[in-house]
């Protein structure tokens, strides 16, 4: 059943609540059977909860989509109603979390270089296969937001791989704006100053434009509204005094807030602190305009920089401000000194660990540079398995507001299981089973790409492309070369 | 002689402290940090405190930074850091310079007259380039976004000091604003007659710009007759307020007695007025048409100059600056009767030259000085570690060498106001300062020392 309402998307962020799945064509992709309230366990050889030790034959008790009980075998009653994943030859992870990518869209960008107005609601593909390559890599919650090639992007939103709506996807809406630092094409660093500034200062003039009208007794911008039909009921057809830790426009409890400019409304929304910012750097001297205009227009606490991996080089002004950062998918950058060209290896994660700076792993897409490969390669670096693991799970959840909700599996979480052959964070050890809101989404054993590509097994009805042994050694080979797909 | 002291004061400190710094003060020849108080004595067989202006065997003593005292009879006090040389002269700056900006902010072509270039200054570049401009005794350099864009936005002087720190990388952030007039680049119109409605295009700009400065004092000015008399007025009503209320009550007596409605009387002042709307180029504009900013504009050819200069002689406070000037010659006598700068780069051009330049001519600088003209000489942002040789080519092809100094310490300070603080070797300067093992600008002469701010950063220690 599929619901063609508007409210749809408001009663799903509220509640999180699985609806039921169309059939998708992929045979994989299991048709979801979890209404609400519907119950759905898994009993695997080791839970790692992420929120504390791992539990050895553990169980895992979704109900309505929601973690309510984890816990060993001998202490947690499997429902008798439940449906019972039993798998205890594998082990259970929380679905890993990507902090920001602009993958899963119709495209990354739009040519409009000021556009706060925009939404990727209306950008996400929900059968991309970026989406269904996701559900391989474990990657269970992703942030979509717009391109980093803009200077006010896209208001972004937090989705999950699973459903043939961007409505049915949605974890989170508004998950905040996309801001960039770095010039646009066409544009240099002094002119994308510039041009973000005076963003600002032309949201500033409007409100203060509309507070001035209001004062001399014109209600043009009522009579806008009226026509262009904007809502103008409740708490939108009232004014309420502007709340900033940046600056102000006194009187803006004039201005019923259905009458601000819709395409300035979610600058307002930023500056007012109701939505977070995600503003890219894409060299060090960014990072310190992407502070100034945050701190200027007091929305600093509700930052979280997107960064190059040259940005390493501006940590200590990171680290000063207190924010938390999304990293590059290279991990390992090499620097060369410009006159005896020596070179030097800086291994990013590493820096940001020291400085003591909250960030987030990323993938390249979700099959390259995976969030899973991103952890091994700290590891590999020397960091903890807590702290790999933390990267793709517990910090990029909190960056979204959505802490103790993905990332971890505790009660009260979504209830996103990875089912893994092995450590996660191996070459040799598969995703064999991924569950999200208490659905059973992913199956490797009937996932025919993977089986196509690591085994040879030809997909039914596509024997003619099978008899071509060149296709199928190249395709191998390549496997071979990206270290096994997932 | 004795150059002046700062203060009597801060001479007896001098001594009073420098003996806490005689256990540090050799520690290290290399990059050290400034910390408060360093005391460095400079000794030199000749010192030029300003082009023309020589002291023989002369000391020059340093603290924090700050040039202290300048004099052939100074003793150097105990604990200082004596740096020994034969010549002795200010940093040299580049009025025309890149040095520091990231690259695409210089060759910006959207730039407008608010663009700041300090939002372009990428404090991460590599220390190695900022020490070849040291190493050849660049201290200072005017960078500018959209250089060879219609209009440049407001330039900044910075120091060619390594550092992370923006704030202390930046000497001036608004040393003048730019503009670009018939330059062959993209996005300029190379046609004549393009290029003279450009010309008109710019002096009308100036003067919307001293438009808008008019508007704002005169808004100024009304406001403050406004407040004036709204506070007479209110004064006044108040004082009367009693009397009011007798009438209004009186009034409405009478008004009923005859079975009249009462009417309220109207009461009638002048509106508010209104400040004219913020315009950040107008803003620019409006500080170059008073002199508050110099103008710099990179210009080439003859008939553009003329119109220019035709244009702009009724703003009488306009400072205007030439960058470039191929064909100055031409206009020589009326830059030197309004004393304009002319910012000249000596470079033998090769195949490549842009078109602007197809008059150029190595002799441009020393002609243009000989007719009186003010004279800088700059990289045009070809690398300002190149400067001071390109000024020898000038002084080979007939450039005073007094003058050439000037070209690149003094006059650079003047133009762009930093008089106070850089370009001559006088107390209360900033410590930038070359120590040489010849006349400066010889070709033949290596620095031997360069200090930043009294930071020795060149050293024949440091030197590869």
């Amino acid at each position: 059943m599929i619901q063609q309402s508007t409210s749809l998307l408001q009663r799903i962020a509220k509640t999180h609540l699985a609806l039921t799945l169309g059939l998708l064509g992929c045979s994989f992709l299991l048709s979801a059977q979890a209404e609400a309230g519907e119950k759905y366990a898994v009993r695997a050889g080791t839970v790692h909860t992420l929120a504390g030790d791992a539990i050895t034959n553990g169980v895992i008790v979704i109900e309505g989509g929601r973690i309510t009980a984890v816990g060993s075998a001998d202490d947690v009653k499997i429902p008798w109603d439940a449906e019972v994943l039993d798998v205890p030859h594998l082990e259970a992870y929380p679905g890993f979390v990507e902090a920001h990518t602009s993958s899963g869209m119709d495209r990354p960008n739009e040519s409009v270089a000021v556009a706060p107005f925009l939404n990727v609601r209306d950008s996400i593909d929900p059968v991309a296969f970026y989406f269904e390559d996701c559900l391989r890599s474990g990657v269970t919650t992703i942030n979509v937001q717009q391109g980093n090639a803009c200077i006010i992007g896209a208001v972004g939103m937090v989705v999950k791989p699973r459903g043939m709506t961007v409505e049915e996807m949605l974890v989170r809406p508004r998950s905040g704006l996309k801001i960039s630092a770095a010039p646009k094409s066409g544009m240099s660093r002094a002119t994308q100053a510039q041009t973000l500034r005076a963003t600002f200062t032309g949201l500033r003039t409007h409100l203060e434009d509309l507070v001035q009208q209001k004062r001399s007794g014109n209600d043009y911008s009522r009579r806008e509204a009226l026509y262009q039909g904007r809502d103008l009921s409740g708490e939108r057809g009232k004014g309420r005094a502007m709340m900033s830790k940046g600056w102000t426009v006194e009187g803006l409890e004039l201005v019923p807030r259905g009458e601000v400019d819709e395409k300035q409304e979610p600058l307002l929304d930023l500056v007012e602190g109701r939505i977070p910012a995600w503003i890219y750097c894409g060299a060090p001297m960014d990072v310190r305009l992407a502070l100034e205009i945050a701190r200027d227009n007091g929305f600093l606490g509700r930052t979280v920089l997107v960064l190059d991996d040259s940005c390493w080089k501006a940590a200590d002004l990171i680290a000063e401000a207190g924010v938390s950062v999304v990293l590059d998918s290279t991990l390992v950058r090499t620097e060369t000194d410009p006159k005896t060209e020596e070179e030097e290896e800086v291994f990013i994660p590493g820096v940001f660990k020291d400085k003591g700076i909250p960030f987030a792993l990323s993938s390249r897409n979700s099959s390259t540079e995976s969030l899973w490969f991103q952890a091994a390669m700290c590891m590999a670096h020397g960091f903890t398995r807590a702290e790999a693991l933390a990267a793709i799970t517990a910090t990029p959840a909190s960056m979204l507001g959505l802490e103790g909700k993905v990332g971890c599996l505790c009660p009260g979480a979504a209830g996103n299981v990875l089912l893994t052959s092995g450590d996660p964070l191996s070459v040799t050890s598969f995703v064999e089973y991924v569950v999200i809101d208490g659905n059973l989404v992913y199956d490797r054993s009937t996932d025919i790409r993977t089986q196509h590509l690591l085994e040879g097994v030809v997909p039914e009805g596509t024997e003619s492309h099978a008899e071509e042994p060149e296709v199928e050694e190249d395709t191998r080979k390549k496997a071979g070369d990206e270290g096994g797909s997932r | 002689m004795h150059l002046p002291e700062t203060t009597l004061a801060s001479v007896l400190l001098v001594g009073a402290t420098s003996g806490l710094f005689a256990a540090t003060a050799f520690a290290s020849a290399a990059p050290s940090p400034l910390t408060n108080g360093d005391l460095v004595a400079v000794r030199a067989h000749k010192l030029h405190v300003s082009p023309g202006n020589v002291l023989e065997d002369a000391t020059l003593l340093i603290r924090d930074g700050v040039i202290m005292q300048v004099g052939d009879d100074l003793k150097v006090p105990d604990g200082a850091r004596v740096i020994e040389g034969d010549v002795v002269c200010a940093g040299f700056m580049d009025p025309w310079g890149s040095l520091g900006m990231n690259g695409p902010a210089t060759v910006d072509m959207s730039t407008n007259a608010a663009t700041r270039a300090v939002d372009g200054v990428d404090p991460y570049l590599h220390p190695w380039y900022r020490h070849q401009a040291l190493a050849a005794g660049v201290t200072a350099v005017r960078v500018q976004a959209g250089m060879v864009s219609a209009r440049g936005g407001v330039g900044a002087v910075l120091s060619t000091a390594p550092a992370e720190d923006l704030k202390s990388m930046i000497l001036l952030e608004d040393s003048n604003a730019a503009a670009g007039l018939g330059l062959s680049s993209r996005g300029n119109p190379t046609d004549v007659f393009a290029r003279i409605s450009a010309v008109d295009k710019l002096v009308s700009d100036i003067n919307s710009g001293r438009d808008y400065a008019m508007g704002l004092a005169k808004y100024a000015h009304e406001l403050e007759a406004w407040n004036k008399t709204i506070a007479e007025a209110e004064a006044k009503l108040e004082k009367d307020f009693k009397k009011a209320q007798k009438d209004r009550d009186k009034e409405i007596a009478e008004a009923k007695e005859k079975g009249k409605e009462f009417k309220e009387e109207k009461y009638k002042e002048d509106k508010r007025p209104k400040p004219p709307k913020p315009d950040a180029e107008d803003a620019v504009m409006a500080r170059v048409a008073s002199g508050e900013l110099p103008l710099v504009v990179t210009i080439h050819r003859a008939a553009e100059m003329r119109e220019l200069l035709k244009g702009t002689a009724r703003f009488k406070r306009l400072r205007l600056v030439i960058a470039g000037g191929t064909e100055a010659e031409a206009v020589a006598d009326e830059l030197a009767a309004r004393s304009i700068p002319v910012i000249v780069r000596p470079i033998p051009l090769g195949a490549n030259r842009p078109d602007e330049y197809s008059g150029h001519d190595l002799a441009l600088a020393g002609r243009l000085a000989d007719a009186g003209v003010r004279v800088l000489l700059g990289s045009s942002g070809g690398g300002s570690a190149d400067l001071p040789l390109l000024a020898s080519l000038a002084i080979g092809h007939g450039l005073d060498r007094d003058k050439a100094l000037a070209a690149l310490t003094t006059e650079v300070a003047r133009t762009f106001d930093l008089s106070g603080e850089l370009g001559s070797l006088r107390p209360g300067r900033r410590a930038d300062l070359l120590v040489l093992d010849g006349e400066p600008l010889l070709p033949t002469t290596t620095v031997r020392y360069a200090l930043s701010a009294g930071r020795v950063l060149i050293s024949p220690d440091s030197r590869d």
